[in-house]
Formats: C-alpha cells, sequence, structure tokens
C-alpha cells in the first residue's frame, strides 16, 4: 500500500473535492490505451475502402472488394462485395458441387438407384435435408409420423401405397383424404357404437361381440363402409382407404387407451364426425422433378418402409 | 422512517433512495427466479405444463423487463437520486416529483409484466409495452430528468462530478430512444401498430435495443462505477482526462453500432459494414472505464482480501472489459455469421448482466444500505458468500452458452461431402440439452446468491429500525 501511494501522489489531482473525500488524478492518457483506440480507427479506414460503408445521396461508397458468380441461368456477373452476391456465389458452389450427383439420379431408374453405393449415400445425404425442410415438420424428423395427423413412413403400411411411384405421386401432387361423418342423419348413436364395436373386432382389439355383430351388418348394408373399406375392411390403396384389419391407426389413437370403452369411444368419433384433415400438400410446385425423385428413393430406400408391390 | 439519520435526513432525500433500493432487492430476486424458470423450461419443456401464461414466449419478456428495467432501473435511480445529491451538496429539488417517478416506475414494472403474460406486446425486444404504458414511461422518465437536472443546477459544489455526466447521457439518451422507437398509430387500448416498416423498423428497434444496452446497461453502471469505486477504494479516480476522453468517444461512438444486431439480413450492406466499424471503435472507449476503475484501486489492492464489496466492484469490472471486448469481436460480419442467432449472443449478454450490471449493483447497494439506514450490514460474511455464488454462477452460465452457442453455430453451418448440411436444427437443439441444464444451474446458483442478499438486507434493516435513533449516527461515514 506504502509503495501504491508514495507513486501516486507524486501526480496532481485536478484540486476539486466532492462528497467529502472523492477527487480525480490528472493522470494522461495511457499510452497503450491510445495506441489502440488509433489502431482501431484505422482497421475501420481499411474495412470502409474493402466494402459497402457510406452513404451518398440515393447511393453509397460500394469498396473495392468484388465478387464473380454465376447466378442460376449461368449468367457471370461481377458485383462489388454485398451478402445477396456472397449468397449466390454459395449456391452457385452448391449447386456445382451437387449437379452431377442430381443428374446421374435423375437418369438411373429406381430400382437401381441403391444398388449404387456413391448414388445412395448421396441419396441419404440430400434426401436428409430435403426430408428436414419440408417433410419433417409433419412427419417428424425421422418420419416416424404423429397420431391423428401425419402417417408413419418408416412401417410397411401405405394408405395410398408404398411403390416407388405411389410414393412419387404422393409428393408430387399431394393427397387429401376425406371420410364422410356417419353420424346425424345416416346412423343413430347405437348403430354407431355397434360400427366401432367391429371395427375394433377387425383387428382384434377387446370389444362387445354381440355389437359387434349387429356392426357386421351396419358394415356391409346401411352404413356403405364397404364402399370403401372393401368387404374384407382391408381398405383400399387406391383411394386411400385404411386398412382396419391391421394394428395400425392413423386417426383413431386406439393403441394409447387403457378400457375397451374407451377404445370404443375414439373409434365413434371418427365414424360419427368423419374426415377431412388428412390433407398433405403439392410439392411439385415447390420442388423440382430431381428432388422429387431423389425424395421418392430417400423415403423408399433409406427410411426404410417401400414396398415394391 | 422518520427516526433514521434525522441530520443527513434532513440535508438529503434519503426516503426516495431507501424505496428505489429496497425494490431493486425485491425485482431482483423476482427477474431473477423468473430466469432460472425459463431456462428450466427450455432444458425441461414440461414445465410449460400446457399452460399458455407461463410459456417461454411469455415469460421471457417478464424476466428481461423486471431485471433489466426492475432490478437495474431501480438500482440506477436509486444511485443516481444518491449520488446526484451528495456529490452536488443539494437536496432533490422535488420530494413530490421524486416519489412519482418510484409509484410511476413501480408501476410501469408490474403493467408491462402483466402485458407481456397476457399478450399484450409491441414484438419488440425490451420494448414490449404497448402505447399507454409508452406514454406513461414517457411522463415518468422526463419527470426524472426533470429532478435530476434541475438538482444539478443548483449545486453548492463548482463542478459537476463525472458519475453526474455518465447518469446524465444515460437519462437524455434513454428518453430519446423510448420516443423514437415507440412511435406508433394505437388503434385502441392494447393494440397499436409501429410508424415504420420493414428493414427501416428493424433499424429503428435495433437503434433502441443496442443503446439501451449503451446508454442504460453500461453509460449508467458506468456512472455508478465512478462513484462507488472511488468511495470504497478511499482512493482518488485515476485519470480525469481519461474519464473526459472516454466519456466522449464512448456517447459518440455508441449510436452509430446498433445495426450490428441485423448482420446478414435485409438491411443495406452499408449500414452493416459501418455499425462493425463502430463497433470495433467502442472498443477501447468502453475500455476507457474499466481502466479507471481498476487503476483507482492502485495503492489499495490489500482491501481485495479483506472487503468483499470492493472484490463485486472489481470483478463486475472485469466482466465489464471482458464482454466489451467479446462484443466488438461479435460484431464483424464474419465472426458475426457464426454466432448470430445461437445462445453465444445470450452468453454475451449474461456476461455483461450478471458479471457487469448485477455485481457493481450489487456492490453498490451493499455500500449504500448501511449508510441509508444509519447502521452496519447484518453480516460480513454472507456478502463474501453471495460473492462467491454470483462469480460462479456466472461463470457456470456463460462458459454453458459459449460451449453451446459455438457447437449450435457450426453444427448449422456444417457441411458434408456432397455439400449437403450435416445436420438438421432438430439435431441442434437435442445436442443443446446438457448445456441448457448447465445454464439452469448456473442461473440457480446465482439466484440464491441474491437471495441470500435480500435477506442480509431485510435483516439490516429491520435491525436498523429496532435502534434508538440517531443509533449509529457518530459512526456512519
Amino acid at each position: 500500500m506504502s509503495q501504491g501511494n508514495s507513486q501516486s501522489s507524486k501526480v496532481q489531482t485536478t484540486g476539486h473535492v466532492w462528497d467529502g473525500d472523492l477527487q480525480e488524478l490528472n493522470n494522461p492518457l495511457p499510452a497503450w490505451w491510445l495506441w489502440a483506440f488509433y489502431a482501431t480507427i484505422i482497421f475501420s479506414v481499411v474495412y470502409w475502402v474493402a466494402y459497402p460503408a457510406w452513404p451518398l445521396g440515393k447511393g453509397f461508397t460500394t469498396g473495392i472488394a468484388t465478387i464473380t458468380y454465376k447466378n442460376d441461368k449461368g449468367v457471370e456477373k461481377t458485383t462489388h462485395w454485398s451478402t445477396r452476391a456472397l449468397l449466390m456465389k454459395d449456391l452457385q458452389d452448391a449447386r456445382e458441387k451437387q449437379k452431377p450427383y442430381f443428374d446421374k439420379v435423375a437418369a438411373t431408374p429406381y430400382e437401381q438407384i441403391s444398388k449404387d453405393p456413391e448414388l445412395s449415400n448421396f441419396v441419404a445425404s440430400a434426401g436428409k435435408v430435403l426430408f428436414s425442410d419440408n417433410c419433417a415438420a409433419c412427419h417428424q424428423s425421422g418420419g416416424q409420423g404423429k397420431m391423428a395427423f401425419a402417417p408413419n413412413l418408416t412401417d410397411d403400411d401405405w394408405i395410398y401405397g408404398g411403390t416407388h411411384d405411389k410414393i412419387q405421386a404422393s409428393i408430387a401432387n399431394g393427397r387429401h383424404g376425406i371420410m364422410p361423418a356417419k353420424g346425424g342423419a345416416d346412423l343413430n348413436e347405437g348403430e354407431i357404437e355397434s360400427l366401432a364395436n367391429y371395427v375394433l373386432s377387425l383387428s382384434g382389439e377387446p370389444m362387445d361381440a354381440a355389437k359387434a355383430k349387429a356392426g357386421d351388418e351396419l358394415f356391409h348394408g346401411k352404413a356403405t363402409c364397404l364402399a370403401c373399406h372393401g368387404a374384407d375392411g382391408k381398405g383400399n390403396k387406391d383411394i386411400g382407404s385404411a386398412n382396419l384389419t391391421d394394428k395400425i391407426w392413423l386417426w383413431a389413437d386406439v393403441p394409447a387407451q387403457d378400457s375397451a370403452d374407451k377404445k370404443v369411444a375414439v373409434v365413434k368419433a371418427v365414424i360419427t364426425s368423419g374426415l377431412n384433415k388428412g390433407v398433405m400438400p403439392a410439392w411439385n410446385s415447390r420442388l423440382s422433378a430431381d428432388q422429387i425423385k431423389l425424395l421418392t428413393v430417400y423415403v423408399h430406400d433409406v427410411l426404410g418402409g417401400g414396398s415394391n408391390k | 422512517m422518520a427516526s433514521v439519520a434525522i441530520g443527513s435526513g434532513e440535508q438529503y432525500n434519503y426516503d426516495i433512495v431507501r424505496k428505489f433500493t429496497i425494490m431493486a432487492l425485491i425485482w431482483g430476486a423476482v427477474g431473477m427466479l423468473v430466469g432460472v424458470f425459463i431456462a428450466s423450461e427450455l432444458a425441461w419443456p414440461f414445465l410449460n405444463f400446457d399452460i399458455p401464461y407461463i410459456t417461454f414466449g411469455r415469460l421471457r419478456p417478464v424476466h428481461t423487463g423486471a431485471v433489466i428495467f426492475g432490478f437495474g432501473g431501480s438500482a440506477l435511480f436509486a444511485t443516481s437520486y444518491y449520488i446526484v445529491q451528495r456529490t452536488c451538496q443539494a437536496r432533490l429539488i422535488s420530494n413530490g416529483m421524486a416519489s412519482f417517478t418510484f409509484w410511476g416506475w413501480q408501476a410501469i414494472i408490474v403493467l408491462a409484466a402483466l402485458g407481456d403474460v397476457m399478450g399484450y406486446s409491441q414484438g419488440r425486444e425490451y420494448a414490449e409495452m404497448e402505447w399507454p404504458v409508452d406514454l406513461l414511461i414517457a411522463v415518468v422518465w422526463v419527470t426524472y430528468a426533470i429532478v435530476y437536472i434541475g438538482t444539478i443546477m443548483k449545486r453548492k459544489e463548482p463542478h459537476i462530478y463525472v458519475a453526474n455526466w455518465f447518469y446524465l447521457s444515460f437519462i437524455l439518451a434513454t428518453a430519446l430512444l423510448h420516443i423514437f422507437n415507440n412511435l406508433a398509430i394505437p388503434v385502441s387500448l392494447t393494440k397499436s401498430y409501429p410508424l415504420f416498416a420493414g428493414a427501416q423498423d428493424a433499424m429503428t428497434q435495433w437503434w433502441y435495443g443496442h443503446n439501451a444496452v449503451g446508454f442504460f446497461l453500461t453509460a449508467a453502471f458506468l456512472g455508478m462505477m465512478y462513484y462507488f469505486v472511488p468511495k470504497q477504494a478511499g482512493r482518488p479516480i485515476y485519470s480525469y482526462r481519461l474519464s473526459i476522453v472516454h466519456f466522449w468517444a464512448l456517447i459518440f461512438m455508441y449510436m452509430w453500432a446498433g445495426s450490428h444486431h441485423l448482420h446478414w439480413t435485409a438491411i443495406p450492406d452499408w449500414t452493416s459494414t459501418l455499425a462493425a466499424t463502430f463497433s470495433i471503435m467502442l472498443l477501447m472507449p468502453s475500455w476507457g472505464g474499466m481502466i479507471n476503475g481498476i487503476m483507482t484501486m492502485s495503492g489499495a489492492w490489500d482491501k481485495l482480501r479483506t472487503d468483499p464489496i470492493m472484490r463485486f466492484l472489481i470483478v463486475a469490472l472485469s466482466f465489464y472489459g471482458m464482454s466489451t471486448f467479446e462484443g466488438p469481436m461479435m460484431s464483424l460480419k464474419d465472426v458475426n455469421a457464426l454466432s448470430h442467432y445461437t445462445d453465444w449472443t445470450i452468453g454475451h449478454v449474461h456476461s455483461g448482466a450478471l458479471g457487469w450490471v448485477a455485481m457493481i449493483s450489487f456492490g453498490a447497494i451493499y455500500h449504500m444500505l448501511p449508510r441509508l439506514w444509519d447502521t452496519k450490514m447484518h453480516s460480513a460474511k454472507l456478502i463474501n458468500v453471495h460473492f462467491w455464488l454470483a462469480t460462479i454462477g456466472t461463470l457456470l452460465y456463460i462458459t454453458a452458452m459459449w460451449i453451446s452457442g459455438i457447437m449450435q453455430g457450426l453444427m448449422w453451418r456444417a457441411y458434408d461431402d456432397y455439400g449437403n448440411l450435416q445436420y438438421s436444427f432438430a439435431e441442434s437443439v437435442a445436442a443443446m440439452h446438457p448445456y441448457y441444464a448447465m445454464r439452469a444451474l448456473g442461473g440457480a446458483v446465482f439466484l440464491t446468491g441474491m437471495l441470500l442478499m435480500l435477506y442480509n438486507c431485510f435483516m439490516t434493516i429491520r435491525q436498523a429500525k429496532s435502534m434508538p435513533a440517531g443509533g449509529l449516527a457518530a459512526s456512519a461515514a
């Protein structure tokens, strides 16, 4: 303490005292501080010379740094440094790197793509990005789907068919699944209850056998369910009607219900109100044909749920 | 309270300082508690409990409003009223107007929090309040300016002490920023539309947002530093000349730098460049305050061993120096391309908010409290425990956010051999989980310190009130 005191006591204060003991020494600006300050100013001037910096009326100083890029039509342009030109350059680099692979995907039949190791690596890489950006919001990041919202793409159950061609059609043109409501004028409460028990019986869920028997008659008769779901209840992929005989559910969350009554209730709700929310948008206006083909292979082969029939 | 500190109580209006000090402590505890809760929500989302009012989106502005304007604002009102009276040897010009700033300011914090929770928001960061609250802020702030400037004008000292310059610049700049950023056309009592649109609106918002950091959280707290560091150290300020040069450089440079919050967006490129360079030139003016504070200690370093308040002040200056170095670096376009939208930004803000703003306020309040109530702190040992909790909490917090933020930035820009992005966004979210848990822990440690402080201050005030009038008046400095 005594050392410090003797050092600083050589410097005069400004002579003012506030609040009893507050004073200020009259030390000069630290030289390193001043030179560092000048250095930041010089740095800034260099930055201004290189990049767009100062406004001038309606324009601005453009700086001497330039960027050369080819736009998506292949026209080469050179401009002063700008964030947009930088983006165009990045897009150009990515396009050039990926073009040979996309061309090869476009020229190769679906079945052959997964047999070519390099091409299937590319599909796995590019498909993951396309899927994450466009599909995962509904079908979830691994394609596992979400109950009462979007179907699972990794299992063997396909509402509209799981071949390459069917998947391609689903992605390109979209899908809109509709089931008419059967509540109200068509069927009364007891009839819907019977139908629900019958539908549950098709996949071996616990139910009331007597009601299911009545439901069987309604299914094949007055309720006209067989028109879409077929006499055997196995559905029809051409019109996207669900297979009711497997244990896979999309709209009625049967597996999550812990009692037969609750299972009946969720199926009843679907029969009563029908469905009009199974909407998948058409992607052909947003993605290129090559991208859709690549996504088709990704869903079919990489996510692994695709079928060949 | 009439019985306390008769001598000085008549000379100065300490009642208003006491009120704001108590509210700074309370808003600090409330705001930090909300902060720890929302940090936990990010780590463990079930804590939403599916209640819309307590989701992250609504509670986040409650947190920032309570800590910046509730805690920080009340601490600034308290210290500025304390300092301006003592360094001008003049009582505040009006008890009524000072009292109005207190009740008005507290009403603003409560109304802002209610608006956030109920969904009435302008959607402007740190300026969420709708227009009726904005008008109240303007009235309170102008009243504050009149009280403050009026008190300086009737000072008995010939010169204006340096701390007051900083508070003055903060009061004037905040008025300017607040009014221009909130120019809006009301369509109902709870809804308005901003006067500017698109990129201009964004630039107005970040001109405000950045200078709120610059003048509210930097210049004003430097004012606090310029009083409490020399007072607590018992040493003169290191350099009068440095204080002048860095003051003017700081307030000139800061106003240009706001657009660095909008790098790589739809603003013109030249605004980005200007903002980046003025941020770089801001480094040394910012450091001027740190140098002046730390060099003031020269000759009294031994106090760091024995005085926990001095530790708060010096560690605050160290974090200040670190975050004012980090800020200009992050404002360079290439660094910003990595850091923008990542947790690095959150880490940077909190090294300033916890390390600088909160620590310097803790030091200032621990210094003022015994003098305001004419007593001694209930426990010096608890101040020391608080110091270590605050330091460890801050370090845990910012380390977690640095790792998480840089990892996020690197994952978002990672390409594989085919020129495709390597990670999906959801994968980067999953990778952040451990660091979110660590950040919540750091926040909880910091909050624990704040609660200890609240307890220690409460006990101090209680013991002061139980003492006979003028109890320690003789020994109080």
